[in-house]
């Protein structure tokens, strides 16, 4: 190896370090009470990492709870063993991107990413409780369905890891997956099957999707796509019955 | 008028105050009452279905809803029953900073029409905790603000209540408590009516009372305040505006700062204001302060029935020059009368929650003031039936300010200062010092002090056209003494 490369590689670990800087949540005032809502501190230190050349939110142990928060370019979240980001129950506090509702959205962003052993966690139960007494009273005119949040939605983003942690119990879909190019999800583990089909990764138009040991556990389909999705790899994926999930 | 018409009428009436009166649960929407869960997008949901939907009011049962920044539309009335509370969230983060408005409140309305905030229940900002939470976020380098003061700038902090240009606006019986900043304000409005409200404003640093912007058309009556800055202040932020059409009656309240307030910020001005059964107590500067220091005039004004107790000053109107871009501030046409003041020798707001500042010092008790600029005049200003008990004890090896003609040349004129009722230090009048005014009458106007002081009773400075009638003077040991004294002054009538 050449000296250039080496200086290269170097310079380049730097960088790595660089833009891997760690924000501890509660430098933002985030809560780990399970009871406070921590939706815009945590939308406030995802803007600022994001402007402040990026870095990792880190979330030790204990309960977050948050509606909608948007993930910007140059953040990952990152959920230490035992944090869980929970969402709330009341419908009203998650958004989405073109109607779609999600906990973690993110919109023509990029190096983007959660990871950690910790887990997003979508209180689907409840949340659908709220969803269908809130269309009952008439104040919401979409299908359950329609207005139940994903754990994550991602639109337009390139450069996205996804990487060890646990999903669990949303009300719908688990998360989706559109016009995004090189898709890195590994190491997760997903079990919701709280609704008659919870889908656990939706992908659409998608370049450069690669899922590794991935364990499903869903009511509905581990996987979908379709031929507007180019350059799916799916390797080590399995479901509850210790089936193999495949690429098509 | 036939029987069908007034039938028809009769149910046109009863339909339209039916449609307004529909009444919706906030627990509907699921908003909790338990103090802890955060109620902001549940009441926003409400607020939006309501307003689309024929309006009527959001109604909250007795209990404690957490909430940040909720906008109010229009055709909707919050009705807080007696015990319920809208808790602010102590998480500076959960605030907008409305970007047209260029404040934090928790609720906004802007541009909406018929709405109001009514009931017995109470807005509880939190503020200190609020404001001091984000002093921290400051330090940390995660908010920017430049910490003048070493405090947060005002902007930078949640209101209760910010509504701007808002028609048709009724804020009745509710009490609203502990914000971070100012803590109502009404900004460009067209009918204010605000009734029986309770206040308790002194959480933080520049809690007024209730702050009235270049508004058409308010009442504010039978209402009681407590705050650490300016109890009912009406400003002008915009050259182009102005406020107008008021009226104030049976309220009270006490400050840190001052009663009765126009001003500071005073570009287009204030005119057509009658103020009535007024009692401003234990507060530190004036119990009326009118500034027209922005360009901006102030003018046919009336404020009647006055009682001042504990007051640092009674009367200060103040014609300066400091923003006014060009603009000729002015003051013409105010009458003040049927007034009772008592100024204490000791701090009138000790005790309270962020007490007004010391400064200005050394002085000895400093008089009422009416004070113009040699080419803006304060024109036309009527005192009448007024006494002011002050305490007296004005001692020259403490500070002095004598009368000879050097000595009342060197009071500066101080144009573009901030104008309080202290500005210049010692002044050699202990009733009133008047300057750079023309068209002053004083009728049956009694000064008392309770013991003697070194100054004369009133000091008249560049005055064209005085009457004094009836004016009175009650000072120990002061035989002989003369009590109105007068300087390039011209004009001037003693009876």
């Amino acid at each position: 190896m050449t000296k250039i490369k080496i200086l290269t590689l170097a310079l380049l670990s730097t960088c790595l370090m660089l833009s891997a800087k760690d924000y501890k949540a509660s430098l933002f005032g985030v809560k780990s009470d399970g009871a406070t809502l921590n939706t815009r501190s945590i939308q406030t230190a995802i803007d600022y990492i994001s402007a402040n050349g990026g870095g990792r939110l880190v979330f030790y142990v204990g309960r977050y709870l948050t509606g909608t928060i948007q993930l910007k370019s140059n953040v990952t979240i990152q959920l230490e063993e035992g944090a869980i980001l929970v969402g709330t129950t009341s419908v009203y506090d998650y958004f989405g991107i073109d109607g779609v509702r999600a906990i973690i959205i993110a919109d023509n962003q990029e190096n983007t990413g959660i990871t950690g052993k910790g887990v997003i966690e979508g209180q689907g139960t409840a949340l659908v409780n709220n969803i269908k007494t809130q269309i009952q009273k008439g104040y919401i005119k979409e299908t359950p369905a329609q207005a139940s949040p994903m754990l994550v939605y991602m639109k337009d983003c390139n450069n996205v890891t996804i990487e060890q942690i646990n999903m669990w119990d949303a009300c719908g879909d688990i998360q989706s997956y559109k016009g995004c190019k090189k898709i890195n999800i590994n190491k997760i583990s997903i079990k919701s099957n709280l609704s008659a089909e919870s889908k656990g990764i939706l992908l659409s138009d998608c370049d450069g999707v690669t899922l590794v040991d991935i364990y499903f556990n869903t009511s509905g389909p581990e996987l979908i796509y379709d031929s507007t999705s180019k350059n799916v790899s799916v390797v080590n994926c399995r479901n509850e019955n210790g089936k193999a999930v495949r690429a098509k | 008028m036939g029987k069908a018409k007034i039938i028809s009428l009769s149910f046109l009436l009863f339909f339209t105050l039916s449609l307004y009166a529909k009444d919706y649960k906030a627990s509907d929407f699921g908003a909790k009452a338990d103090g802890i869960t955060l109620n902001t997008c549940s009441i926003q949901k409400a607020i939006d279905y309501i307003s689309e939907n024929g309006g009527g009011r959001l109604v909250f049962e007795a209990g404690n809803y957490l909430t940040g920044s909720i906008y109010l539309k229009s055709n909707v009335t919050i009705q807080l029953n007696y015990g319920a509370t809208l808790l602010g969230s102590t998480n500076p983060f959960d605030y907008i900073k409305d970007k047209y408005i260029g404040w934090m409140s928790m609720i906004f309305s802007v541009k909406q029409e018929n709405i109001g905030i009514t009931g017995q229940g109470t807005i509880n900002g939190r503020g200190f905790i609020t404001a001091n939470n984000m002093v921290n976020y400051i330090h940390r380098g995660i908010y920017t603000d430049p910490l003048k003061l070493d405090r947060p700038n005002e902007t930078n902090r949640p209101q209760n209540v910010y509504f701007r240009e808002c028609k048709n606006v009724t804020i009745t019986d509710i009490t609203l408590k502990d914000p971070a900043s100012w803590n109502q304000t009404y900004d460009q409005c067209k009918n204010l009516y605000v009734d029986n409200i309770k206040v308790d404003s002194k959480s933080y640093w520049n809690n007024d009372g209730i702050d009235v912007v270049d508004c058409d058309g308010v009442v504010i009556k039978n209402s009681y305040f407590d705050a650490a800055d300016d109890v009912i202040c009406f400003k002008s932020h915009d050259a182009m505006s102005i406020c107008q059409n008021v009226v104030v009656s049976n309220c009270v309240g006490r400050s840190s700062a001052n009663g009765l307030k126009f001003g500071t910020v005073s570009r287009g001005g204030f005119r057509n204001f009658k103020v009535t059964n007024l009692t401003i107590y234990d507060t530190f500067r004036s119990a009326i302060t009118f500034a027209a220091v922005d360009g901006g005039i102030i003018e046919n004004i009336v404020v009647d029935s006055v009682r001042s107790i504990n007051t640092g000053n009674v009367i200060y109107l103040r014609i300066g020059d400091r923003w006014s871009q060009g603009k000729k501030p002015g003051m013409n046409g105010i009458t003040i009368s049927n007034v009772y003041a008592e100024v204490p020798f000791t701090k009138p707001d000790a005790g309270y929650n962020y007490e007004g500042p010391v400064e200005d010092l050394p002085r000895n008790i400093s008089p009422a003031s009416i004070v113009g600029l040699p080419e803006y005049r304060i024109q036309n200003v009527k005192l009448k039936n007024i006494e002011i008990v002050y305490p007296g004890a004005g001692n020259p090896l403490y500070a002095k300010r004598g009368l000879t003609p050097a000595e009342l040349d060197s009071i500066p004129e101080m144009r573009t200062a901030y104008p309080e009722f202290s500005q210049f230090k010692e002044l050699p009048a202990w009733g009133i010092y008047i300057r750079h005014a023309d068209g002053i009458e004083l009728e049956n106007v009694t000064f008392t002090a309770l013991k003697k002081d070194y100054r004369p009773g009133i000091v008249m400075d560049d005055v064209k056209g005085a009457s004094l009638k009836g004016t009175k003077f009650n000072e120990p040991g002061s035989e002989g003494k003369k009590q109105i004294v007068q300087y390039k002054s011209e004009n001037v009538t003693i009876e």
